[in-house]
């Protein structure tokens, strides 16, 4: 019955200035520069309509988290406002350094080939150094570590063939982390979507999903990659297959910024790509699978939200597939931003700002003191490993190391 | 001691304003006087039009050259009130393209610059608008906010040392034995104290009250209250001004002004009993947005801040007093030689426009009279805050308030202390008035209760039309009177006079905000007119 | 997925019918489009008040008005339970006798149950201190002391005004427009608190009474708590221009209550479609779930008033966004208000037409199985009456009644 109010136009105008926004800002609890969400959306639209030189440069301090989104009560897209405000009136030239940071797909082909010496030269104190003063990277930053394989390469040589077994298969799209710096998740992803009988094949063409170039003002090049994914999805949903992800992010900007930000029609894919874990949930809330889980499997976990599942309103999947393991003591921590905001929190700008909104989460898991904290972000669990010194995992690994893998292979054969 | 004044000036609307800073350039000693506020009448119920002369061409020639010269003036002397947009003149399919050829005629003999441009490139220019036209004439139209033209004008006057009252209602036109007007007494609205003030002339500038002046002087005067319904939307929707290439019609001039855009008008005769209470109907909403959206169609799903209606006064020509034969130009009656009434002046008709020649023509016969001989400078000296180069904005390291503010008070933006963390904090967050602007407001130009303040710096002027700021503003005027009983009722007295604009067009997001400010008064608050009444 | 209820709105209406309903052991979902209402709250509940008793002065209540069709003993169960209830969420209350709360504009109303902490003042109108401290934060534009100070010095108190800062409340002014008071509110914590509240105690000498602006205490009251032991004086409350702190700690706490009670809520998250089978609704579709039909034995619709897009008002039409429910409203937009927005506004008493069980209808057919709680009901001026709080509270618990 609702009419979806997808424009973006004029959606500024459904505001009705409650204020209700700025009360869950991550930003402005901690920086006063920034002028806060209505400010910088809805009321600052009105201005910038007037004349573009009422464009405010702290705009960028904007995380991207869209808290504000999903706590105003009138629909307004607050988040995608000050996004389209940056990409439209921002007159700062990108630098360098945020050319290396957006284009994660680029570095990260460079770095796994050398993987051991970038792994090596990321983490030494004079290079860091150097970030620091030339680059602009907050030297406190740990990099995450680049793997010497890429997941593609081994998935081609180890992985495919075994796929053809399955006459029920889904899509992939693995994102440049589980790539690049932790190919473990994306092979847990493959040893769970066989364990519950569907076969993984990957995309025919992927590129980065391009949210570290939208948010680093690359319009461009993110629209070229996102038209290229977009290819990709349809011949992938057009075969039949579901797309699935193991990053919240990614899987956030493929159905909304897509559309929202850059103004392409994903409308025909974009119910079909998901995370995992809600097609894995659906599955066995249907009753169309069964998971059957290692008996000696005990852990305290931890579930942190990433900003973008809070956005896309989907916790309640991993949740509800972390409570189905036994041994699992599961605490769902309160939602808070941990103020990495992908590449945000690297900026030497930024950086104070990123560990400060983190505080309270990590406050609370330090006093849960938990076995693994599990999120679906990457860049979360760079933020919080670092922060916390407790482990991250994805939802997906863990459900991989519970899962009696044999026995759920037997039923659901 | 009686204060003598070479002249009175009845009437706090733009007219009286141009008059009263005319008269004391020219070294005569003014007092300006209004009934409530500054630009309560027609001034502040119109488009915000700068016209070029372009609407009158073909109708009306003398109005037209008259308008394109003011126009040009306007946009040197005001340049802090003027935006210099442009318009475009559309057809659309149901026009008469036939129509375009004499209009862009007789522009140009009124010494318009007006030029026929391609659909494609008006559409570039002015994306907002109505993509089935099928011709467009680019014209010098602009926007110009009558609100600080008027104040500027005011604020000039009294630099030239006229003193200027407000809230202060004419009752009688006072005259000596030999029947020659020498002053007026006028009643406080507040205090109902009664006083009077003497001069050697006193020129009714009162738009169509001046009808009612002039009876107390014992003229007649010919006029016809004529009412235009306008309404404004939440944001600017076109950045040009869009008019129809037709013969002028009803609702088919969309003006940008400020941060927002209006429609407007309807012309229909109202009797005069009704001049003080004009409500627009639903029939004119229809009227308005049917024919809005036809100049640009996304209106249709654009916000509607208000409706509100002002009255034109039209005067009959004297040898007509059926009223048949209108003139929209200017009325300057020297009811000495007229109505055997010596000292009393009668400058009406007219419009906006053309303000500063109608006060050039007021000004000019009142030094004739009192044997001054001043030249009229008002065309060439900049008002207060205008200036002839004015300076491109800052853009860095000033706050979007402060930018705002300079957009609103020009060079006078200056005089407003902005160096405190307090001065910078937003009061009205809609339309980015500080805690600095609103003090100054208070403290130079005469602010003494929201409803002028809203006239002065835009407070509540935006889209939630004082659900926060009203507050806020009251807040400060408390501290700065004193007195916080007063402001309260203020507020009660603020959010009614939005309530009847907003009530004729409270549906979608407009009554949702609505309700919204409503909770927080009467809910939140307590506020309510009983409770208001017990403090009484 | 599969719920025993699903209620369709997460404010105070919705939370306390959700929590009603998890404490008896039914699996609930609660979806929220964004916050609620709760937001701009003023600090107290209001049953009725308009009248000095309430009780009585609902008998004459036309049958229309959800007390009507709560019933008389019914109210009085269900109000008598309302202090425990929201104690056992954290959320602590005063409402013993008869008492008024005091505005933000220093007016006084009668009010029902109050938030700790805020200052409220007696039926007989008798204040036990004869010399207030009025402090507020300086450059704080959301709370006027003038005005609180004009209203208690008609209570006899007699008021001195103050302003109190801080380096750490310094940086946040340097925002022109994020001096609010739940920023306020998250700045006072922890050692910043401490230092507060020696300023406080340092200014208030010789004075009977601190009153502050309601800007501490956002997660729990355990801030609030503090602030009071800290100071040696009484320390009281009064509620600030939204957003409104004391109301955004009922909604954390009633959230927290609902969800470690085993509910599940979905904020930012729109129900899009009503899956409907012979007069019961089966299902619902959401913006976030997609092709995910949420089912549920019962449903609560609990989606508030216009401002929180519970109705939608076009041109010439009312309507209930979500299902397209019958409606209480007028279609002539002429008759929808009155001229001075202080008389009683006739769109404000636009809602659902629901049965004595408070069950809305479709198309004339009442659906079975949802039942419409809060603002979103029609029949009654929740400003002019002074009972919205008292509707939402007592309608959600009724109808949590009925549905188990």
């Amino acid at each position: 019955m609702e009419k979806e109010r997808e424009s973006i136009e004029y959606n500024f105008e459904q505001c009705i200035k409650c204020t209700v926004c700025t009360v869950y800002c991550p930003v402005v609890a901690v920086n006063p520069d920034y002028p806060g969400p209505k400010q910088a959306g809805p009321d600052g639209e009105r201005y910038r309509l007037k004349n573009p030189l009422f464009y405010d440069e702290a705009l960028d301090m904007c995380l991207n988290c869209k808290r504000c989104e999903v706590a105003c009560p009138s629909g307004v897209r607050v988040g995608d406002i000050i996004q389209n405000a940056r990409l439209k009136y921002g007159t700062k030239k990108p630098r360098l350094r945020d050319f290396m940071l957006a284009s994660t797909d680029l570095m990260g082909s460079v770095a796994t080939v050398v993987a051991p010496v970038a792994n090596a030269s990321l983490s030494l104190k004079p290079v860091k150094a150097v970030m620091d003063c030339t680059l602009g990277v907050d030297k406190h930053r740990t990099f995450p570590k680049y793997s010497s394989q890429k997941f593609v390469t081994w998935f081609r040589k180890h992985a495919r063939k075994a796929q053809d077994a399955f006459p029920k298969k889904v899509s992939y799209f693995h994102g440049c982390y589980a790539n690049y710096n932790f190919p473990q998740l994306a092979k847990d992803f493959v040893t769970v979507m066989n364990a519950v009988g569907y076969g993984v094949n990957l995309l025919e063409d992927e590129k980065c999903c391009g949210v570290a170039l939208i948010s680093n003002g690359f319009k461009k090049r993110a629209t070229k990659q996102a038209q290229t994914n977009l290819a990709a999805l349809r011949e992938a949903v057009g075969r039949g297959e579901p797309v699935l992800t193991t990053s919240s992010t990614c899987t956030f900007t493929i159905r909304d910024e897509y559309a929202h930000i850059l103004g392409l029609d994903n409308s025909d894919v974009r119910d079909s790509v998901m995370l995992a874990v809600r097609f894995l949930f659906n599955l066995v809330d249907s009753g169309k699978v069964k998971l059957v889980f290692r008996e000696d499997f005990r852990r305290k976990i931890a579930y942190h939200t990433p900003c973008h599942m809070e956005k896309l309103g989907w916790g309640i999947y991993p949740v509800s597939l972390l409570k189905m393991i036994p041994g699992v003591d599961l605490t769902v921590l309160d939602s808070n931003c941990c103020g990495i905001a992908g590449t945000y929190g690297f900026k030497k700008e930024h950086y104070a700002d990123s560990q400060k909104i983190g505080e309270p989460l990590f406050n609370q898991i330090k006093s849960l003191a938990p076995d693994v904290v599990a999120t679906d972000c990457e860049t979360c669990k760079w933020q919080i490993e670092m922060s916390t010194g407790y482990p991250v995992a994805n939802p997906v690994s863990i459900l991989a190391e519970a899962l009696d893998i044999e026995a759920t292979m037997k039923a659901n054969a | 001691m009686v204060q003598e004044y070479d002249v009175i000036v009845i009437g706090g609307g733009i007219t009286g304003a141009g008059v009263a800073r005319d008269a004391s350039m020219r070294g005569l000693k003014t007092l300006l006087v209004e009934r409530h506020d500054l630009t309560d009448g027609a001034t502040g119920r119109n488009h915000g039009l700068l016209h070029s002369g372009a609407r009158y061409a073909v109708t009306d020639s003398e109005s037209a050259s008259e308008c394109i010269r003011e126009n040009m003036i306007l946009r040197r002397i005001a340049s802090h009130c003027v935006e210099q947009t442009d318009g475009l003149f559309i057809t659309l399919p149901e026009d008469d393209l036939g129509y375009q050829a004499t209009f862009i005629e007789s522009c140009r003999k009124a010494g318009i610059n007006a030029f026929a441009i391609d659909p494609k490139e008006a559409i570039r220019l002015e994306p907002s608008v109505n993509k089935s036209l099928i011709g467009a004439v680019r014209v010098p139209d602009g926007a110009v906010d009558p609100f600080r033209l008027t104040i500027a004008n005011v604020v000039d006057a009294q630099l030239h040392g006229a003193d200027v009252l407000t809230y202060k209602q004419v009752t009688s036109i006072l005259k000596d034995d030999s029947g020659r007007v020498t002053g007026i007494g006028v009643t406080d609205l507040h205090t109902k104290q009664q006083t009077k003030y003497y001069s050697k002339i006193v020129i009714n500038a009162a738009g169509i009250w001046g009808h009612g002046i002039a009876q107390m002087a014992g003229a007649q005067v010919n006029m016809f209250p004529a009412k235009g319904a306008l309404l404004i939307f939440g944001h600017r929707v076109n950045n040009m001004v869009l008019n129809r290439c037709r013969k002028p019609a009803d609702a088919d001039i969309l003006v940008p002004g400020d941060t927002i855009c209006l429609i407007g008008t309807t012309s229909s005769r109202v009797p005069f009993e009704e001049v003080d209470n004009m409500n627009v109907t639903p029939q004119e909403v229809e009227v308005l947005m049917r024919e809005g959206e036809k100049l640009a169609p996304s209106l249709a799903s654009t916000r509607i801040l208000r409706a509100y209606a002002g009255v034109r006064p039209l005067v009959a020509a004297d040898n007509d007093p059926s009223g048949r034969s209108i003139s929209r130009g200017i009325v300057c009656l020297d009811h000495e030689t007229r109505d055997g009434i010596p000292g009393f002046i009668t400058i009406t008709g007219g419009k906006l426009m053309t303000y500063r020649l109608m006060a050039e023509w007021a000004v000019d016969l009142a030094c004739k009279k009192l044997g001054v001989d001043r030249k009229c400078e008002t065309a060439e000296v900049c008002l207060p805050g205008s200036s002839a180069t004015p300076q491109e904005q800052p853009r860095v390291g000033t706050t979007i308030g402060q930018r705002a503010a300079r957009g609103r008070h020009g060079e006078r933006t200056s005089q407003i202390s902005l160096s405190s963390d307090t001065d910078r904090s937003i009061v009205c967050e809609c339309e980015e008035v500080s805690v600095g602007e609103v003090n100054y407001a208070i403290e130079k130009l005469g602010v003494t209760g929201l409803v002028d303040m809203r006239r002065r710096t835009r407070v509540g002027m935006g889209t939630c039309q004082g659900e926060l700021c009203a507050c806020r503003a009251a807040g400060l005027l408390a501290k700065a009177d004193g007195c916080a009983r007063k402001a309260i009722s203020n507020v009660a007295d603020f959010l009614n006079e939005r309530w009847k604009g907003i009530r004729p067009i409270a549906w979608g997001e407009t009554l949702c905000e609505a309700q919204f400010t409503s909770w927080i008064y009467e809910g939140v608050c307590g506020l309510n007119d009983s409770q208001e009444k017990r403090i009484q | 997925m599969k719920f025993d209820t699903i209620i369709i709105g997460g404010g105070l209406a919705g939370l306390t019918a959700g929590i009603s309903l998890v404490n008896k052991g039914q699996k609930t979902l609660i979806v929220s489009s964004g916050q609620s209402a709760l937001h701009f709250f003023s600090g107290s509940f209001e049953l009725l008040s308009s009248s000095d008793n309430p009780f009585d002065a609902m008998k004459s209540l036309p049958v229309s008005h959800p007390y009507s069709k709560i019933g008389k003993d019914n109210i009085l169960r269900l109000a008598g339970s309302a202090v425990p209830f929201f104690k056992s969420a954290g959320v602590t209350l005063s409402g013993e006798s008869s008492h008024k709360r005091v505005t933000p504009m220093g007016f006084l109303k009668n009010a029902w149950l109050t938030s700790d902490g805020l200052l409220t003042v007696p039926a007989d109108g008798t204040l036990p201190w004869k010399k207030a401290a009025v402090v507020n934060i300086s450059g704080f534009l959301d709370f006027h002391s003038p005005f609180v100070c004009a209203g208690l010095e008609k209570c006899g108190l007699e008021c001195r005004e103050f302003a109190v800062t801080l380096p750490e409340l310094e940086k946040l002014r340097h925002n022109p427009t994020e001096m609010r008071s739940t920023n306020i509110a998250k700045t006072l914590t922890g050692e910043v608190l401490d230092k507060f509240a020696a300023e406080i105690e340092r200014v208030s000498a010789g004075c009977d009474v601190v009153i502050l602006p309601a800007v501490v205490g956002i997660q729990d009251e355990s801030e609030c708590k503090r602030l009071c032991s800290l100071v040696s004086r009484p320390v009281k409350m009064v509620a600030t221009f939204p957003p409104s702190v004391p109301g955004i700690r009922i909604q954390v706490q009633l959230k927290r209550q609902f969800c470690a009670a085993g509910g599940t809520f979905m904020l930012g998250d729109t129900v899009t479609e009503g899956v409907f089978e012979g007069g019961l609704l089966k299902g619902i579709y959401t913006r976030n779930h997609g092709d995910t039909l949420l089912t549920a034995d019962n449903f609560v619709i609990a989606s508030g008033s216009f401002f929180s897009h519970g109705l939608v008002a076009e041109r010439n039409r009312v309507y209930e966004p979500v299902f397209g429910l019958d409606v209480l409203a007028s279609d002539e937009r002429g008759e929808w208000f009155a001229t001075d927005i202080f008389e009683n506004q006739p769109y404000m008493s636009f809602g659902l037409s629901v049965d004595n069980e408070f069950r809305p209808s479709l198309g004339g057919v009442t659906i079975g199985n949802l039942r419409a709680v809060g603002s979103v009901l029609g029949g009654f001026n929740p400003l002019k009456e002074g009972c919205g709080a008292g509707v939402a509270i007592l309608t959600a618990m009724r109808v949590a009644e009925l549905i188990s």
